[in-house]
C-alpha cells in the first residue's frame, strides 16, 4: 500500500514537471530541504606498465561501447533529518547497465513497475515465455537511504555502457 | 530524448554504493542497430528522489546531464563471389559488399588492387561499378560505373551496405586456367587510422568522429580465373593417282584434310576454315566435307562453300577439347 501511494504521488509530480514547469518552480519556492546534483564521467581504461586501471575523464568523446559513470550527489540543506530518501534513475535509452548493480541497488526491467535484484527478475523472451533478465534489460535503478542527517551528503552511482 | 520521469520507489539499499564490476557488455536489447546507438544521439540522465521530512513528503529532481554520442567510423568489406570469376575476352566480374558498420552515415573511398602476391597474372582493372539496382548482378548500362579517380560508395546509413562490382580484364600473356586475385579496399571518407583516433567536429550531428576497431578501413580478396582457348590447324594430304597408287601425277586426286583443334577451358567464336585451291589443280566439285558430313558447294543453308576460288567452312563457336575436320579434294591438271 505504501508502495502504491508513492507511485501515485510521484506520477503526479512527474506530470507537473512535464506540463507546468514554471508553476512547479513556483510551488517549490518553499525550497526542498534536499538538493540533487547529477554528473557523468567517462571511464577510460588505461594500461600502464602492463597494469590496467580505470580513469575518470570528462566525456568529451563518447562512442558506442564506452563506459559511463553516472553519479547523483545529494545534500540535506535542511534543519531536520530527511528519511526514507529514495533516488530513482531511469536509464537513458542509449545506455545499458554495465553489469549487475552493486549490492543494495534495486533495478527494474519493466519501466519501473516492479523492482528487485537483477538475478530475481524475468523478462518476456522473444521466442515466447520468460527468460532471466540481464543487465541490458534494466530500465531503472534506484537507491534507498533510510535517513540523511541535517547537513549530511552522499552520492549514488551506476555504471552504464553506451549501447 | 529520455524525458519520461518514471516513479516507483521503495526502500532497501545502501547509499554511495558505487563500484560495480565492469565486465559484461550488455546486449543491445533496445537498439535497432548492431553497430550501436546512432551518432548524434543525446544521452540524458536525470535522477529523482522522494523523501520524508518531518510529517511532510517531498520530491526533488536533479539537473539533467547530457552527453552526445559521437560518430564511430567502421567499415566491413566482404567478397560475395564463392568461386573464381571467369575472365575471357569479356572481363571477370568480381562482387564485393561494403557495409557501414559505424553508427553514422558515411561514404567510403574504394580502391581495387590487382597486384596480389601469388597471382598467376595481374589483371587490369577495367572499371568499378555500384550495384545501382541492388540486384546483385552486374547490369551493363544500368549499374553506375564510377569515375576513375573518384571511386567511392554513396553515403551509407549505419548497417547499410552496397554491392560493388570490379571488372577485371585479362592482361596479354595470361594463359588458360591461371588464377589471380583482386583486393577491394574501402576507407571511411571522414578518416581512418589507429582505433581511437578522433576527428574533432567531423562526426554526424556536429560531434567528433572516432575511428573504431576496424581502423575505418577494410578490404577483401576476390578471385578470377582465365578461361582461354587456343586453336591449332593441321593440314594433311593424301594422293590417289589414276593407277591406284599415290603419285602426284596429272589426273591424280589430292584430298586435303584441315583439322581444327581447340584446346583450353574457354571457347572460340566466329571460326572459319578457309583455304585456296593450289595452282595447277582444279577443285573437285562436291568434295567438301565437315567431319563426316558432305557439304554442298553453293552458298546455301549448310556451313560450307567450295569452288575454284577456294573453300570456306564456318565452324562458329567451338568449346575447348573439340576438333573439327574439314576436307576437300583437288585434281592435278
Amino acid at each position: 500500500m505504501k508502495l502504491s501511494f508513492l507511485v501515485k504521488s510521484l506520477a503526479g509530480a512527474a506530470a507537473m514537471v512535464a506540463m507546468t514547469g514554471p508553476a512547479l518552480a513556483a510551488a517549490q519556492s518553499a525550497p526542498s530541504p534536499v538538493s540533487l546534483k547529477g554528473d557523468v564521467m567517462l571511464e577510460k581504461t588505461v594500461t600502464e606498465n602492463g597494469v590496467s586501471k580505470v580513469q575518470l575523464v570528462e566525456p568529451k568523446v563518447v562512442i558506442p561501447g564506452d563506459h559511463l559513470l553516472f553519479t547523483t550527489r545529494y545534500h540535506n540543506d535542511g534543519a531536520q533529518a530527511v528519511t526514507n530518501f529514495v533516488v530513482t534513475n531511469p536509464l537513458p535509452p542509449a545506455v545499458a547497465l554495465s553489469s549487475e548493480a552493486a549490492p543494495g541497488t534495486e533495478v527494474s526491467v519493466d519501466g519501473g513497475k516492479t523492482w528487485g535484484q537483477l538475478g530475481s527478475l524475468k523478462v518476456a523472451a522473444t521466442e515466447g515465455g520468460e527468460r532471466a533478465a540481464t543487465a541490458g534489460d534494466v530500465t531503472h535503478v534506484r537507491w534507498t537511504i533510510p535517513s540523511i542527517a541535517p547537513g549530511a551528503a552522499g552520492e549514488v552511482q551506476y555504471h552504464g555502457i553506451v549501447r | 530524448m529520455n524525458t519520461y520521469l518514471i516513479p516507483l520507489r521503495r526502500a532497501a539499499g545502501i547509499a554511495g554504493c558505487s563500484l560495480v564490476a565492469l565486465s559484461v557488455t550488455a546486449p543491445f536489447a533496445n537498439s535497432a542497430h548492431a553497430t550501436g546507438v546512432l551518432a548524434g544521439t543525446l544521452i540524458e540522465n536525470t535522477a529523482t528522489a522522494t523523501y520524508q521530512s518531518g510529517s511532510t513528503t517531498g520530491s526533488v529532481t536533479s539537473n539533467k546531464v547530457t552527453v552526445k554520442v559521437d560518430e564511430l567510423l567502421d567499415v566491413a568489406v566482404a567478397t560475395l563471389s564463392t568461386a573464381p570469376a571467369t575472365a575471357n575476352s569479356e572481363p571477370a566480374v568480381l562482387i564485393y559488399a561494403v557495409t557501414n558498420s559505424g553508427n553514422g552515415p558515411e561514404a567510403f573511398n574504394l580502391a581495387a588492387d590487382p597486384k596480389i602476391s601469388g597471382n598467376g597474372f595481374d589483371g587490369t582493372i577495367k572499371s568499378v561499378v555500384l550495384d545501382s539496382n541492388s540486384n546483385g548482378v552486374y547490369d551493363p548500362g544500368v549499374d553506375t560505373v564510377l569515375t576513375a579517380g573518384s571511386l567511392a560508395t554513396p553515403v551509407l546509413s549505419p548497417d547499410k551496405s552496397v554491392k560493388v562490382f570490379v571488372l577485371v580484364d585479362l592482361p596479354a600473356g595470361a594463359s588458360d586456367a591461371q588464377t589471380s586475385q583482386v583486393r577491394l579496399t574501402a576507407t571511411s571518407q571522414t578518416g581512418s587510422g589507429t582505433p581511437g583516433t578522433s576527428f574533432a567536429g567531423k562526426g554526424e550531428g556536429g560531434g567528433d568522429a572516432v575511428v573504431g576497431l576496424t581502423t575505418a578501413s577494410a578490404n577483401s580478396l576476390a578471385a578470377l580465373i582465365a578461361s582461354l582457348a587456343n586453336i591449332t590447324l593441321t593440314k594433311s594430304a593424301t594422293i590417289l593417282d589414276p593407277f591406284g597408287t599415290a603419285k602426284p601425277v596429272p589426273g591424280a586426286v589430292v584430298t586435303y584434310s584441315l583439322a581444327a583443334k581447340v584446346t583450353g577451358s574457354g571457347t572460340l567464336d566466329g571460326l572459319h576454315v578457309v583455304d585456296t585451291i593450289p595452282d595447277g589443280t582444279t577443285y573437285v566439285p562436291g568434295s567438301l566435307k565437315l567431319d563426316a558430313s558432305v557439304l554442298t558447294d553453293g552458298a546455301d543453308g549448310d556451313a560450307g562453300v567450295g569452288g575454284s576460288s577456294g573453300i570456306d567452312v564456318t565452324l562458329g563457336k567451338i568449346t575447348g577439347g573439340t576438333t573439327r575436320t574439314v576436307a576437300f579434294s583437288v585434281k592435278i591438271n
